[in-house]
């Protein structure tokens, strides 16, 4: 494992455009050039029409809010200084069938409710342990 | 009726292999907490049982199937186990999961052929001693994967209980499946587990009070939403119908087999049908193979790492309709004695063992024998449900 597991790999390259647009503080998700639909995640195929070309292009980072739990219990060592936290699956307005796995930050979970609208917020992300730091798309309530 | 096929998945076309093949051998490992034992010590215990209960010797197995994981119980295995030599046909398509379901289809195949005459399928673990010492685990084979690594995990959204605590949530919303409907299949499974001699939760009751009250650990699950880890395995022995009629055991014949797959593979955000099973593809293949509808299942295992699985599944494999799950698991309707579908029956994942559904199909083989511990009455259906998430399977099995 890499030394600064958990954090992403932002060289990897199937999804190096999206956490370079987070540095720069922009959502970016590829679209297809066959079908015109976003496909997340970046696969080398398209799901809907099996196009292999896409260009990434950037979202207005509004969504829904899909889905999410409250988690209490640190299943990696390294989440112990972020429980309580709230990961969660959040639907892009600008394609609803995007959903982005994420943690809403900066709410009182007990007000979290199901489509509830949410807005992309850039922060740093760090791990117990482990040196360095990356930005990353967060949601909070819109 | 179950949902209709969508876009998401597809069901593999399977040969009709109806009443071919049957189940002659079943044998658990003892079952626990971290014990010490290796994977080979395990499968090999279980493997001896599965021969005892036959009444047939090491040398009268001539195919072995089992998953390509670690430490799996593979032909060199076998023999250094039981100081054998012969040839073995051997398949990498067995062990738990799925694959609990469909070996018997494979196995099926090498029967016509002539491949093999006796066929032993395998699955052990000993993952409760290996996570005290911090080497493996369910989560490990995720965690190495790239979409997970690069898009899941710096979010937190990782592992199995994160995944699956977020789809009972949306479940929740879409259907109005309740946590006490959940907290049904923990206290379900837990009286099989307490009735169930080898269960590692067999001397802990739980009542729904006790599940209500307990923490959540990642809302909406509970401890108790989620599977054991432990040590432990089992086998089964296949062989041709004719064949098992010769042999000391009851016949217990296979009547369908189904596999339905899914194209969003382990990454569950990408799945449009978030709160369904690729068992919507499986089940149906299945029953059609066997010639019944869902109303005649006696008894019913499936493999239930979380307690929304099993909602799931009843759903998705047609026992009631699609996102009546919840209302349909509440009260008895899963237990053995008074319910409308008792399901797993011997506490499954939750209660049972963390065996990977390879004990729930042992268990199905017990209950048509009428053998169980908590034994429905009279059974002649039962079916195991196998989950691997990116695939599910439906076995259908029928008593001679």
């Amino acid at each position: 494992m890499r030394p600064d597991f958990p954090l992403p790999d932002t060289t990897w390259e199937p999804t190096r455009e999206f956490w370079a647009g987070a540095a720069r503080h922009e959502v970016r998700i590829p679209r297809c050039d066959q079908c015109g639909r976003s496909c997340w995640y970046p696969r080398e195929r398209c799901r809907f029409c099996e196009g292999t070309s896409f260009q990434w292009v950037t979202m207005s980072g509004r969504g829904t809010l899909f889905s999410w739990v409250v988690v209490t219990h640190a299943f990696l060592p390294q989440f112990a200084d972020l429980v309580p936290f709230v990961p969660a699956l959040v639907a892009l307005d600008d394609d609803p069938a995007v959903r982005l796995a994420t943690r809403v930050v900066d709410c009182d979970v007990d007000t979290l409710t199901f489509e509830m609208p949410l807005q992309v917020t850039f922060q740093p992300i760090t791990f117990d342990g482990v040196d360095g730091q990356v930005t990353a798309p967060l949601f909070a309530p819109a | 009726m179950a949902a209709p096929a969508t876009d998401w998945g597809w069901a593999t076309d399977f040969e009709d292999v109806r009443g071919e093949v049957a189940i002659c051998g079943i044998g658990e490992a003892d079952h626990s907490k971290a014990s010490g034992r290796t994977t080979k010590e395990i499968v090999g215990q279980a493997v001896e049982r599965a021969l005892a209960d036959a009444g047939l010797e090491p040398t009268d197995v001539d195919g072995l199937m089992y998953i390509p994981l670690p430490e799996q119980f593979d032909v060199a295995a076998f023999h250094e186990h039981f100081g054998t030599s012969h040839d073995m046909w051997e398949s990498r398509a067995g062990g738990g999961m799925r694959w609990a379901a469909t070996a018997p289809y494979e196995a099926a195949r090498a029967l016509r052929d002539g491949a093999a005459h006796t066929i032993l399928n395998t699955f052990g673990v000993a993952w409760a001693t290996q996570r005290s010492q911090m080497v493996a685990g369910p989560g490990e084979s995720h965690a190495h994967e790239g979409f997970k690594q690069n898009l899941e995990i710096p979010f937190g959204w990782f592992p199995q209980p994160v995944y699956f605590a977020t789809v009972a949530r949306r479940h929740m919303h879409e259907f109005g499946t309740t946590q006490e409907q959940l907290g049904a299949v923990a206290t379900a499974c837990r009286r099989h587990a307490n009735l169930t001699p080898g269960a590692v939760m067999h001397d802990r009751p739980l009542t729904m009070e006790q599940y209500l009250a307990s923490p959540p650990i990642v809302a909406p699950f509970r401890k108790e939403d989620c599977c054991l880890i432990s040590d432990g395995g089992a086998a089964y022995l296949m062989t041709t119908t004719d064949r098992a009629r010769d042999l000391r055991t009851p016949l217990v014949e296979v009547a369908g087999v189904g596999l339905g797959n899914s194209v969003t593979g382990t990454h569950w955000a990408e799945q449009p049908a978030f709160t369904s099973t690729p068992q919507v593809f499986a089940a149906p293949a299945a029953f059609r193979m066997a010639g019944i509808a869902p109303s005649d299942v006696d008894v019913y295992t499936c493999y239930d790492p979380f307690t929304i699985h099993t909602i799931m599944q009843i759903e998705d494999s047609g026992f009631c309709d699609k996102g009546a799950g919840g209302a349909f698991v509440a009260g008895d309707t899963l237990h053995f004695d008074s319910g409308k579908l008792p399901t797993n029956t011997h506490g499954g994942l939750l209660s049972h063992a963390y065996v990977l559904g390879i004990a729930h199909v042992v268990e199905v083989v017990r209950q048509l024998r009428g053998e169980a511990a908590a034994q429905v009455p009279d059974a002649t259906f039962g079916v195991y449900g196998g989950y691997t998430g990116p695939q599910a399977a439906t076995l259908v099995l029928r008593r001679g």
